[in-house]
Order: structure tokens, then sequence, then C-alpha cells
């Protein structure tokens, strides 16, 4: 799943566009819904909308350039675009103060530090949940059963983008029970999972070598998201690092067999071990199996690889990860040093 | 490691078993009588090697006295070929005596290598010595058993530095049962998995099984404890008793010094002085690192730079 900033805009137009439309008792919908397509698409001012509508539209379009573009920009490119990400999202809570993504996401660009950041989502957090709960319930007595799903549920998801960024924000700090507990706030508001925050919850459990906690994670995995089983990237490197604190060397090196293939092609950046910024509107929307999954889960899970004192400077399971990867795949050995190569001459 | 005494101990131990029961009396006199004159007394592989290591910890020891005088690039010169020397004499014990395990242990200790196979090595040492059985009672009491004890508590100590935390908690907690006295303080290292593991129940009831007694370990792993619980307003309490209570405790967190490798144990140091807060500094510095804006948090109080500024200035080190 994962949250599609673009897409959820479109989807609350058209809840606004179809709310209008019951009001005004236009007799031909059809007509009248095939011409929304054209008219968000065109002349997007031209449908009714409100200024919280408004705002996520800025918060979308800052989402474009700060997670999609930003990390592909060049140096120079950068600065304007972290300007001009700013910008919309300052305009979008201009609009709507309580653009929750918007002050979430400028409040990533301000705070000195990720603990700092996530001392401010605490601290809002209540606001959060009681705004989010009374437009939920606004929208379910609006809209009716029919729509009332759709409204409610986007109603409630900047509170569950506020809980994932608060795991993923407590998991950086060190704070692995305050990341679990955000993260099963999130499961018990969604149990759906639209945020995919159980994959920040396996690497939290980890951090606590908690098999047990991981096992039945895994097991709550066919309720959660039962057309997706457990074996993404996340829980497979969560359980194969809970093996490596253990020493249970066979088993963490099974773990690593089964993530090869679930994502084959993906040897070199298991040696390779590459960081990148976290998405701040959410986590980045990649297709699933692909190698740009294994790219975050791997970036994300640098918590579980770099810990401990090695004198490779990788973290100790992120040492035994790369040379157990080697071993299995010799070539990936040889591929990561290209890819390190090719950045290192396009950098400098 | 005393290992002189131990040695002696050992040795009279050996010879009272042979020349049947002693009064304690005769024992102390015994006991006088090897300290006197121990190679008279040696008939044993074990005490043969084992004088081998106490006269090489001696000479290595002797040779740390003048560190302070040194630039880094000699340090570092003189550092090798002490600790390349002390290897070669516990190799040398240990060809004498394979079941000499101290010799062992420091034998591995002293090539220095990289954590993960420091950690191997010392698992594959305990399986190598796992038919020893326990004494009962207090198992530091039994002088033979006290080498088993060093190598528990090192694999304890091993397993944190290289986050294996849990096998960390479960080695130190396998030390304190077999020794509640808990010379090797086992329960530091304990203390500090606990905060690594946010597990506040565990921290309290080791705490309460030695009757409170803190240390800069306590102190320093109660604030982490408390910081990565978020429960921010009892971490910075928790950070003001680490910096009244301990010596020098603001200094040797904000200015983390060099601290040696254990040959084999913890140096002795006194509680809540600034040696042993270098050293607890040293052994959480991965949890540490694990919580990336601990350090920054701490540097936001005033009051704890000022204290580890004025420390410095009175003591005459670098800030």
């Amino acid at each position: 799943m994962a949250h599609d900033a673009k897409r959820e805009d479109y989807q609350r137009l058209s809840l606004r566009y179809a709310l209008e439309l019951d009001k005004s008792g236009a007799t031909d919908a059809a007509r009248a819904f095939a011409a929304f397509g054209r008219r968000f698409a065109q002349n997007r001012d031209s449908l009714p909308q409100s200024d919280a509508d408004r705002a996520f539209h800025l918060v979308a379009l800052a989402t474009e350039v700060i997670d999609y573009r930003l990390p592909f920009a060049s140096d120079t490119q950068a600065e304007a675009l972290i300007r001009r990400g700013r910008d919309l999202l300052d305009e979008a809570v201009s609009l709507d103060p309580s653009c929750w993504d918007a002050l979430r996401m400028l409040a990533a660009t301000r705070s000195a530090s990720v603990d700092e950041r996530y001392g401010y989502l605490v601290e809002q957090e209540d606001n959060v949940r009681a705004a989010c709960e009374a437009e939920r319930d606004r929208s379910l007595e609006e809209l009716g059963l029919e729509r009332g799903a759709l409204g409610a549920s986007i109603a409630m998801r900047p509170y569950w983008r506020w809980l994932a960024s608060m795991a993923e924000d407590a998991l950086i700090c060190g704070r692995n029970r305050a990341s679990i507990d955000a993260a099963e706030r999130l499961l018990a508001s969604d149990p759906s999972d639209l945020s995919d925050v159980r994959f920040t919850l396996a690497y939290a459990l980890a951090k606590l070598e908690d098999e047990k906690g991981l096992n039945e994670l895994a097991s709550r995995y066919e309720s959660i998201s039962p057309l997706r089983p457990a074996d993404d990237a996340w829980i497979l490197l969560a359980r194969c690092a809970v093996a490596h604190s253990l020493c249970n060397y066979p088993a963490a090196r099974a773990m690593l067999v089964r993530l090869l293939e679930s994502y084959p092609g993906g040897a070199a950046l298991l040696v390779r071990q590459g960081e990148l910024p976290d998405g701040e509107f959410a986590r980045l929307r990649v297709p699933p199996y692909s190698e740009d999954e294994l790219v975050l889960a791997v970036s994300e899970g640098i918590v579980l690889l770099q810990e401990g004192n090695d004198r490779s400077g990788r973290g100790v399971f992120g040492h035994w990860v790369a040379n157990t990867v080697s071993e299995l795949d010799p070539e990936a050995a040889k591929e990561a040093a290209r890819m390190a190569k090719d950045k290192g001459a396009s950098t400098s | 490691m005393r290992a002189w005494d131990e040695l002696i101990w050992r040795c009279a131990s050996r010879r009272r078993e042979k020349i049947g029961p002693l009064s304690d009396q005769a024992f102390e006199e015994l006991l006088l009588a090897v300290r006197e004159d121990f190679e008279a007394f040696v008939d044993h592989d074990e005490d043969r090697a084992g004088l081998i290591v106490a006269r090489a910890l001696d000479a290595y020891r002797e040779s740390c006295r003048d560190d302070d005088l040194l630039d880094d690039e000699t340090f570092e010169k003189h550092r090798t070929a002490r600790l390349a020397a002390l290897h070669g004499e516990c190799v040398r014990a240990q060809e004498l005596c394979e079941n000499s395990l101290d010799a062992r242990l420091l034998a591995v200790l002293s090539e220095d290598p990289a954590p993960d196979q420091l950690l191997e090595s010392l698992l594959g040492l305990e399986r190598s010595f796992s038919g020893d059985t326990p004494p009962a009672g207090d198992a530091w009491d039994d002088v033979l058993y006290r080498p088993h004890l060093r190598l528990r508590a090192a694999v304890a100590r091993t397993c944190l530095d290289t986050a294996h935390v849990r096998m960390a908690a479960s080695a130190a907690l396998s030390v304190m049962d077999a020794s509640p006295t808990d010379p090797l303080g086992a329960r530091n290292t304990y203390l500090l998995a606990c905060a690594r593991l946010e597990d506040e129940p565990a921290f309290d009831a080791a705490l309460a099984r030695f009757s409170h007694q803190e240390s800069a370990w306590s102190h320093l792993a109660r604030v982490l404890l408390l910081y990565k619980l978020g429960r921010m307003n009892a971490a910075r309490r928790a950070l003001h008793g680490y910096d009244e209570l301990c010596r020098g405790g603001a200094y040797a967190l904000l200015r983390p010094t060099y601290v040696e490798i254990y040959l084999p144990e913890r140096p002795e140091v006194a509680p809540c002085s600034l040696e042993e807060c270098a050293l607890a500094v040293r052994e959480a510095e991965p949890i540490i690192a694990d919580a990336p804006d601990f350090i920054g948090w701490c540097q936001g109080f005033d009051w704890l730079v000022e204290s580890a500024g004025r420390f410095a200035e009175k003591n005459d080190l670098d800030w």
C-alpha cells in the first residue's frame, strides 16, 4: 500500500464533488462525473473545495518536490527545491492552520535534530488525533455509509502519517519501546495498515532482540495485509538481525537467502548498504519486491546494520551481512564496489 | 586480576589436597611458605603456566607506567610491542598447559582482535571448557574456578560491545548467579544491557539485588534507560545525579578518553571516580552511539557542561 499524496488529493476533491452533486440534485450524475476528471486535471480551481482541500493540494505538490525530486537533484538545484517545498508547506499552513501533514513536514526541516522533531510529534499527538477523529465523525455523518468509509479514511490519514513518523523517528532516536507503542496505536487505528508501519515495527522489535514479538508480528500479517505475506525486506532483515544477535548464524544466513529470493538482484544493495533520506510525507511509494523497495528497507535498516563496535566502520551486523552476501553471491561484492565507485565519481 | 595471590592460593590448595586436612592456621602458614618460595612448591603444569602469566602481567603493567608522557605514535608502538610480548608469554604458558584457562583467555585478549572475532574466540574457549562444572556456593571462593567467571564476564562485555545485547545480559546474569558477591562487577554489564533493551523492571531488580549500591555504570545506565523510555524529566534528574555523585562524570561523558582493553578484568578503580566513569562511558559507547541525539541532549544542560569544565580546570585536563 503506502500513502499517495496525488491520489489522496484526487480522492478528496472527488468526494467533495460527489457531495455537491447530491445537494444540487443533478440528474445526469454520470456525465457530471465524467467532467470531473477533466476539470481536476485542467481547471482544478473551478471545482468545489475547502481551504483544507487547497492546503492538501499544496502538500501533494510539496511531496513531489521534497520526496521525489530532491533526492535526485544536483546541489545547485537542491537549494531551490528545498525553498520551493518549504514555501508550499508554509502556504498550506496559512490556508489551513490544522494542515497536520504540512506542520509535520515543516517540523522536519525546522528541527535541529530528529529527537527535537520527535518531541514535537509527541507533544501534538493528542491534538492531531482529536482533530482527525472529529473530522472523521463529520465525514461519516455528511457522506453516509457508502462514501463515508473513504471519507473517514481520508480524515484519519494525517493522524496515521503522524503516528508513522513518530514510530520511525523514535526508532532512529533509539527509543524502541516508544516506536513499538506508536506503531501498535497506528495498527489499532488502521488495521489494514495503509502506512506499512508494520515494517517499522519489525525493526523496533529487532532492536529489542524480541524474537517472540517478531514471530507474532509475522503471524499477524494475514489479517493486516492478506495480499502481502511476511516476506518483505523489513521483516526478513529484522528476523535475520535477531538471529544474528543471538549468534544463530545458520538461521541468520537462511534469512538472508530468503531475502535474496524475495529480491532477486538485490545482493549488491545488501553489500553496499546505502542510506537515503526518509520520505517526509510518508515512506516513498515503490513497487513491492522491487530493488527500490530493498533500497528503502536497507536505508531504514541502518539502525540495525550499524550498531556495535566494528573496525570496518559498518557496524557488526552490517559487516556480517556484507560478508555473507558476498559469499552467497561473489558477483555482488564486485557490483557493490562498482556502484560505490560510480557514486564517488558523480559526487566528486 | 591478582595473579600472584591466586597462584599462591591455587598452589597451596593443591598441596593441602595432597597432604590431607589442615587447620585454618596451618593453611595460613602453608600460604606464607608458598609465598616465600613459590618455585619450591610448584609441581603442577597449570601453576607453572600461571607463573609465566603472572610474570608476563607484571611486565605488561610495568611497561604501561610512562604512557602519559608519550606522543600518539610512540604510544601506539609501545602498546603493540607490550601486547605482543604478553601474547607470546601467554601462548608459551598455554603450550605448557592446555588447561590453563587464564593463559588461554589472556592469549586471546592480548591479540586485540576485532570485536566480532574476539567474541567468536571467547565463545570457542567457553565451548572447550564447558565440561567444568561450577562449584556449590559462591563460585568465586573456589580459586580454581575463577578463570571461568572471568571468561564469562569477558563474554558478557564483548557481547555488549558487539550488539548481542540479550546474550550480554544472560552471560552477565549467569556470572551474578554463580557468584552472588559479584567481585567481577558483571552487574555493571547487566545494567547497561537493561538500559539498551529499555527493560526497567530488570534494571530495578538488579539494583535491588545488590542493595541499591550505585556505581558509575548504574548512574549512567539509568540516564540512558530513562532517556530511551522518553521519561525526560526523570532522565534529566538521573543525569543530575550522575553529575553530582560521580566525580568527573560529566567530563568523562562529554570528553570520552581512550580506555585500554581489559586484561582480563576491569582495572580496580575507586567507586564513582573519574576512572570508573571513563570505564563506564567506554562500555556504554555502543549504546550511546545507538541513541544519536543523546549526547546533544546532555550538552543542552549548561550545568553539566559547566561542571565538566570546572572539573577539567581543577584537574588540569584538556577542555
